[in-house]
């Protein structure tokens, strides 16, 4: 079986609610959306959800002939291909996208779900709930926290990192809503890199006097790892990092420096192959690795395979339009099923649709990094976010 | 497809191999050891060549953790060995069980797609550089030098490894003749040395520096014992050539402390100790930590298979290029000094059973397996 070439569709999408961070707490609803499609001579097509792009044809030469079952040592020769420069960014995204294509592609071959084909004995993965919620209500933060603990999950993480007081309220409304799902929620916060590494010691030492906190996320910079050890010695929480780091070569620095206690992963980065390499090297460790949150939950295919895996992003905000999957969450976790490959399908005419009628709505992309970052807390603005009311 | 059981036979073969290094133990050469064969309710036959002769583990192992599982499942089925052996840990024959049934699994996973298991695994090339070892057996200089020249016309290899440490001298002459011969090949041979384990630190080094005075070595393998990271890192400090070790270790966490203190310069892999499993675990580990990885000898030189998936694959040891007069065949050529895996389903070891039922009479098992 030979790959003969290759089809990127790009297009934007509105989730069904907006998303927001420290960052950004007013949220965003608008996304970017892309699709790449590998095609073999056997009439099988790998679909990858990453961000393809314009760098895959600078890459597809490395590919292109080749027995898509062949992806690990086709990651290797990608990797060569790009080696002296041009391979970070759009490039290290676009290489991700078509690994991940080829593994759709091996499993798909093979007949059975890419969880089978990494050699997992089940399709499912324990999953956390994650509001990327700055930007909702109490009442919306409540919901969504409530309607997932209906799903049977119990653990949780709240965007943080503006205003303790109502990070404080919020992480009790978060516990609460979950409670129906455990009596002891697993809490976590995520402040996305906007503290300096003191700010987030002081920060986190006073929810903690209130909340027993499973990790904090980014709580200083990604690369950051003499900050990201100092915050880890100086709180009780695990140090969640890496969801913006790409490869082994550069979580090596954190983990060797033991800086990082909990490896965020996601194949969108990484690709499966690079994201098993790195959960391997945690594994080694002894640390434990989560999937972060993607369309459809794809992902999880991957989650299911890696022996250190704990617990996965659901956002879920509904962005799936233009797609088909059978993926659910069922008693906290995420129930994958014997679909071939990841097991997702386009529907390519709500694809064109979508393309030919871009959605309106609220976007930024890529995505900014809000004022006082690292040196002063810039609290939202009255009327900012909905639970700041205007003056 | 559902696993229904497991087969062992012990064998032991006329053919012995004489396998010495300096503490003196027999090796794991595929001449005796226990053939596995997992049976699956869709025909295939899962194989593997061990030197566990522990035919109660493998079964206990197989009927309460494997028989009924599909073995494509073999990573997660791998960390649910590992898993029922953790409290005393998955080492002496519990350990080489596993690594012997995940190999088995392996076999059974890339038999059921119809594909070699390089491809399985994922690669693209599957082709190691390959390097002649097992040299140690040759009683005299004589024998050594005609059997090295043989093997280097015959095979291409470029690299060599001797077992050293009794006696210096010795040691030096024969590293002469391996390198002598090496020469068709490359002006440049790769010579390595295996001190199994045997010295002190402080013991190797000056070993060592003395070898050093007169050879260029590209490592040293096991100058002390596997688990002495502080031993293994002084050693390396003191001594130009890389220091290798890793083919006993029980798993790739066993490795923790030489990565954390960047005690090992070559970290050697074995599926025999680790399973094919444990051993991709360390490869993705040491290529993080920018590391070349080692395959160290394996049955029918089916590490060939894995070295395709492994980014930072340095070399592969081959003791046996051609397999004569043993329980199994194999599908790995060795040619212009690569190992090249070939394209039979799975690892490509296929029993003789002719030849098995004939060294596993109650005589041949009998003797001593390492």
């Amino acid at each position: 079986m030979k790959i003969t070439g290759y089809r990127s569709e790009l297009y934007l999408m509105k989730a069904n609610r907006a998303v927001g961070d420290a960052n950004l707490p007013d949220g965003v609803d608008l996304l970017p959306g892309s699709i790449l499609y590998i095609e073999t001579d056997a009439n099988i097509t790998g679909i990858s959800l990453g961000f393809g792009g314009g760098s895959v044809k600078t890459l597809f030469p490395a590919i292109e002939g080749a027995d898509p079952r062949e992806v690990v040592g086709l990651w290797i020769k990608m990797n060569d291909w790009v080696h002296k420069a041009g391979n970070e960014g759009e490039a290290n995204a676009a290489l991700s996208a078509i690994d991940i294509a080829l593994w759709d592609l091996k499993a798909k071959i093979a007949g059975e779900p890419l969880w089978k084909t990494l050699g997992a004995r089940e399709g499912r993965v324990k999953a956390y709930a994650s509001g990327l919620d700055y930007c909702l209500s109490d009442e919306e933060l409540f919901a969504f926290y409530r309607r997932m603990a209906e799903l049977g999950v119990d653990s949780g993480k709240l965007k943080v990192g503006l205003d303790l007081q109502a990070d404080l309220r919020r992480l009790g409304i978060m516990r609460e809503a979950l409670s129906v799902a455990s009596a002891r929620p697993q809490l976590m916060i995520d402040s996305n890199e906007y503290w300096s590494p003191k700010q987030a010691v002081r920060y986190i030492r006073q929810i903690e006097e209130k909340f027993d906190l499973v990790w904090v996320e980014e709580p200083a910079r990604r690369w950051d790892y003499d900050g990201l050890k100092l915050v880890s010695q100086q709180v009780a929480a695990a140090v969640a990092t890496a969801e913006n780091i790409n490869s082994v070569a550069d979580v090596y620095p954190l983990i060797a420096n033991q800086a990082v206690d909990v490896l965020n992963v996601s194949a969108l980065h990484s690709g499966v192959t690079g994201c098993r390499q790195i959960a391997h090297m945690a594994n080694t460790y002894g640390l434990p690795v989560s999937m972060m949150n993607c369309q459809a939950n794809f992902m999880a295919q991957v989650a299911a395979a890696l022996p250190n895996h704990n617990m996965m992003e659901v956002v879920d905000p509904g962005r799936e339009h233009c797609l088909k999957f059978s993926s659910r969450i069922e008693d906290g976790y995420i129930v994958l099923g014997d679909a071939p490959g990841f097991g997702i399908e386009v529907d390519e005419a709500i694809l064109a649709a979508l393309q030919k009628n871009p959605p309106v709505g609220k976007g930024r992309f890529p995505f900014p990094r809000r004022d006082g970052a690292a040196r002063y807390i810039v609290p939202p603005a009255p009327g900012e976010v909905p639970w700041r009311r205007g003056p | 497809m559902k696993i229904t059981g497991v087969k062992t036979t012990l064998f032991r073969t006329a053919s012995e191999q004489r396998d010495r290094n300096a503490r003196g133990s027999a090796g794991t050469s595929p001449s005796h050891g226990c053939v596995i064969e997992l049976g699956t309710d869709a025909g295939f036959v899962g194989v593997a060549i061990s030197s566990v002769a522990a035919p109660a583990q493998f079964k206990q192992i197989t009927d309460e953790l494997l028989t009924g599982e599909d073995p494509r499942c073999v990573t997660g089925l791998w960390q649910r060995m590992v898993s029922a052996s953790y409290r005393g840990g998955p080492g002496g024959f519990v350990k080489g069980a596993i690594a012997a049934l995940d190999v088995a699994l392996w076999d059974l996973k890339a038999k059921a797609n119809q594909e070699p298991l390089w491809k399985t695994l994922g690669g693209a090339r599957p082709r190691v550089n390959a390097y002649v070892s097992g040299l140690d057996a040759q009683a005299t200089d004589a024998a050594l030098q005609v059997a090295v020249s043989a093997l280097a016309r015959k095979f291409g290899f470029r690299g060599g490894k001797l077992a050293v440490g009794l006696d210096p001298d010795a040691d030096l002459r024969r590293l002469g003749i391996i390198r002598q011969a090496l020469l068709a090949n490359t002006a440049e041979p790769e010579l390595m040395i295996d001190a199994g384990q045997y010295d002190s630190p402080k013991q190797a080094i000056r070993k060592v520096r003395e070898i050093e005075k007169h050879v260029d070595l590209t490592w040293v393998e096991a100058p002390v014992r596997c688990w002495d990271f502080l031993g293994l890192k002084r050693v390396s400090s003191s001594i130009r050539s890389a220091v290798c070790a890793g083919e006993s270790m029980d798993a790739a966490s066993d490795f923790l402390p030489h990565f954390h203190c960047h005690a090992l310069d070559v970290v050697q892999v074995d599926a025999a100790s680790v399973g094919i499993t444990g051993a991709l675990q360390i490869a993705d580990t040491a290529f993080g930590f920018e590391l070349p990885v080692t395959l160290s000898r394996s049955p029918g030189n089916m590490h060939a298979h894995l070295g395709a998936v492994m980014p930072y694959c340095m070399s592969m040891e081959v003791v046996d290029p051609v397999l004569l007069g043993g329980v199994f065949t194999g599908d790995v050529r060795i040619e212009g000094g690569w190992a090249v895996a070939g394209d039979r389903p799975g690892h490509g070891l296929v029993i003789d059973q002719q030849a098995l039922a004939k060294a596993s009479g109650t005589d041949a098992a009998a003797g001593r397996v390492a």
